[in-house]
C-alpha cells in the first residue's frame, strides 16, 4: 500500500516538474525570437506613445556607432583638437544612473574621437572614467580595462584598441537593452549622438567650410526625429527625461526647415581593387540656410553643455 | 518544501540549457578576427547571430542600421569553418527587398581580399537592413556567423 502511495506521489511530482519545464520553455521561446518584423520607418511615423518597448530597442540599436562621426571628421582632414572634448573629471559629479548613462555616451563618443586620431595619452583618462561609470551601472564586465590600457599605453595595435573600445560599448549597450534597462540604453545613445553632433558643429562654428560636414549636420534630421520619438516615450514613464525631451523637441523644431530631397536612381556595381562596390545612383540634396545652420549649432552646444554639467 | 526546491533547481537547469541555445552566437575571438582583418577600414559595429535549420528566411537574423549619405562602408561576413560558402549577408531596404532586389549579397570566393565582402557607397541617409542567413537550399545545421560594418571613408 505504502509502495503504491510512493509511486503515485512520484508520478505526481514528475508530472508537476514536466509541466513547470514546459511553461518555462514556452516563455523562454516567446522572449528569444529573432528580429524579423522590424520596419523602423513605419515606427517613426507612428504615434510616439504607442511604440512598444521592443520596437524602441530596435530603433536604438540601429543608430550609428560612437566612432562614425569622428571617422568622418578625420577623413575630411580636420586636425585633432582636445578643446572640443568633455572633461572626464566631470564624471565624478554624476550621481544618478540617469546622469551616468548620458555621461557614458558622451565620453564614449569622445573616446571614439581620440581613437580615430590615435591620441593614446589622452585615451587612458577616458578609459579609466568609462570603466568607473560602467561599474556603477553594473555593466563593467564588458569593459576590459586592463587590455585597453595596455594597448593604449604601449601604443600598439591601434586596430585592436579601436575594436575593443567600440565593441565594449556595443556589448554594454546590448546588455542594458536585454535586461530591461532600455531607458538607460536610450540615454547612452543620446549622449553618443549629441557629442558627435557637438564635435562636428563646433568644427563648423570654428570656421571649417567643409561641405561634407555641413551636409552631415543637415542630414542628422533623420536621427533627431528618431531620438526625439524615443525620449518622448520615456518622458511619460520617467520624470528625469522631461528636460532632455523638451530640449530635443526644440532641436527637432530647429531641424524642421532643413529640406532633404532624394532622387532615386538605379543601383550599380563596380569592381575597385578587386572588391565589389555597390553604388546606388540616388541623389540627396540638403538645403539648409546659414541661419538654420547657426541655430542648430548653438542649440546643440547648449544641450550638450547642459548634459555634461547636469 | 522539497517540491519547491526541486522546482527551482529544475527551472535553473531549463533556463541554463535554453540560455546556451539563445546565446549561441560567435565567440568574441571570431568577431575580433573578422573586424580587424579589414584593411584600413574602421570597425563600426558587428552583427553576430546563431544560425539554425529553418524554413525560408528563418535561419538567421535581421538588423536595422542607419547609414549616412556620402559614406563609403564595407560589409564583410565571417562564418564558422566549413560554413563559409553556406552563409550569406544581405543588404537591403524597403525599396530593395531582401527576397527580390537587395542592394547586394555576399559571395564566397577563394581570394581572401574579396571573399564574403562588398563595399557600399551610401547616397541616401536612412534605415537599411542587414540579414545573415543560410543560403537558400542549404541544409544548414546549427552554426554561427558574424557580419562586420566598417567605415572606409567619405565617398570620393
Amino acid at each position: 500500500m505504502n509502495k503504491l502511495r510512493n509511486w503515485q506521489s512520484m508520478i505526481k511530482n514528475l508530472f508537476y516538474f514536466v509541466l513547470v519545464g514546459f511553461l518555462v520553455l514556452a516563455f523562454s521561446k516567446c522572449n528569444g525570437g529573432n528580429d524579423e518584423n522590424i520596419n523602423i520607418d513605419s515606427l517613426i511615423n507612428d504615434d510616439v506613445t504607442a511604440i512598444p518597448e521592443g520596437e524602441i530597442d530596435k530603433i536604438i540599436q540601429s543608430l550609428p556607432s560612437p566612432v562614425e562621426m569622428a571617422a568622418l571628421i578625420n577623413d575630411v582632414g580636420i586636425p585633432f583638437s582636445k578643446s572640443y572634448l568633455a572633461s572626464p573629471e566631470k564624471a565624478d559629479d554624476y550621481d544618478t544612473n540617469f546622469k551616468k548613462a548620458l555621461g557614458l555616451g558622451v565620453l564614449s563618443a569622445d573616446l571614439g574621437y581620440l581613437n580615430v586620431y590615435a591620441q593614446t595619452n589622452e585615451i587612458i583618462n577616458y578609459l579609466a572614467t568609462i570603466r568607473n561609470i560602467s561599474d556603477d551601472l553594473n555593466i563593467g564586465q564588458f569593459f576590459d580595462f586592463q587590455t585597453l590600457k595596455r594597448l593604449a599605453t604601449n601604443n600598439e595595435n591601434m586596430d585592436s584598441l579601436m575594436f575593443l573600445s567600440v565593441n565594449s560599448f556595443h556589448q554594454m549597450d546590448d546588455h542594458l537593452r536585454k535586461n530591461n534597462r532600455s531607458n538607460l540604453s536610450a540615454l547612452v545613445v543620446t549622449g553618443v549622438w549629441i557629442e558627435g553632433l557637438y564635435l562636428v558643429t563646433q568644427i563648423v562654428k570654428n570656421g571649417s567650410d567643409s561641405k561634407e560636414l555641413k551636409e552631415r549636420i543637415g542630414e542628422q534630421k533623420v536621427i533627431v526625429e528618431m531620438l526625439n520619438q524615443i525620449l518622448q516615450v520615456y518622458k511619460v514613464q520617467d520624470k528625469n527625461f522631461e528636460l532632455l525631451a523638451a530640449d530635443f523637441e526644440k532641436l527637432k523644431m530647429a531641424y524642421e526647415p532643413v529640406d532633404i530631397t532624394v532622387e532615386t536612381g538605379e543601383v550599380t556595381t563596380q569592381e575597385i581593387d578587386g572588391i565589389i562596390v555597390v553604388i546606388p545612383k540616388d541623389k540627396t540634396v540638403v538645403t539648409m540656410s546659414v541661419n538654420q545652420l547657426n541655430t542648430i549649432v548653438s542649440l546643440t552646444e547648449s544641450i550638450r553643455n547642459k548634459l555634461i554639467s547636469l | 518544501m522539497n517540491r519547491v526546491i526541486f522546482s527551482l533547481i529544475f527551472i535553473a537547469f531549463i533556463i541554463g540549457a535554453g540560455g546556451e541555445k539563445v546565446n549561441a552566437q560567435c565567440k568574441q575571438q571570431v568577431v575580433y578576427n573578422c573586424a580587424t582583418n579589414n584593411g584600413k577600414a574602421i570597425y563600426l559595429r558587428d552583427f553576430n547571430t546563431k544560425l539554425r535549420k529553418g524554413k525560408d528566411n528563418d535561419s538567421g537574423t535581421k538588423w536595422a542600421v542607419v547609414l549616412n549619405n556620402g559614406t563609403h562602408y564595407r560589409f564583410n561576413l565571417c562564418a564558422q569553418s566549413g560554413y563559409e560558402s553556406s552563409v550569406i549577408l544581405t543588404l537591403f531596404d524597403a525599396k530593395h527587398p531582401e527576397d527580390s532586389a537587395p542592394y547586394m549579397v555576399t559571395k564566397s570566393t577563394n581570394d581572401p581580399k574579396t571573399n564574403n565582402r562588398f563595399d557600399f557607397i551610401c547616397q541616401k541617409s536612412g534605415t537599411y537592413y542587414v540579414s545573415i542567413r543560410f543560403k537558400e537550399g542549404v541544409e544548414g545545421k546549427k552554426s554561427c556567423a558574424v557580419g562586420v560594418l566598417s567605415f572606409v571613408g567619405k565617398s570620393r
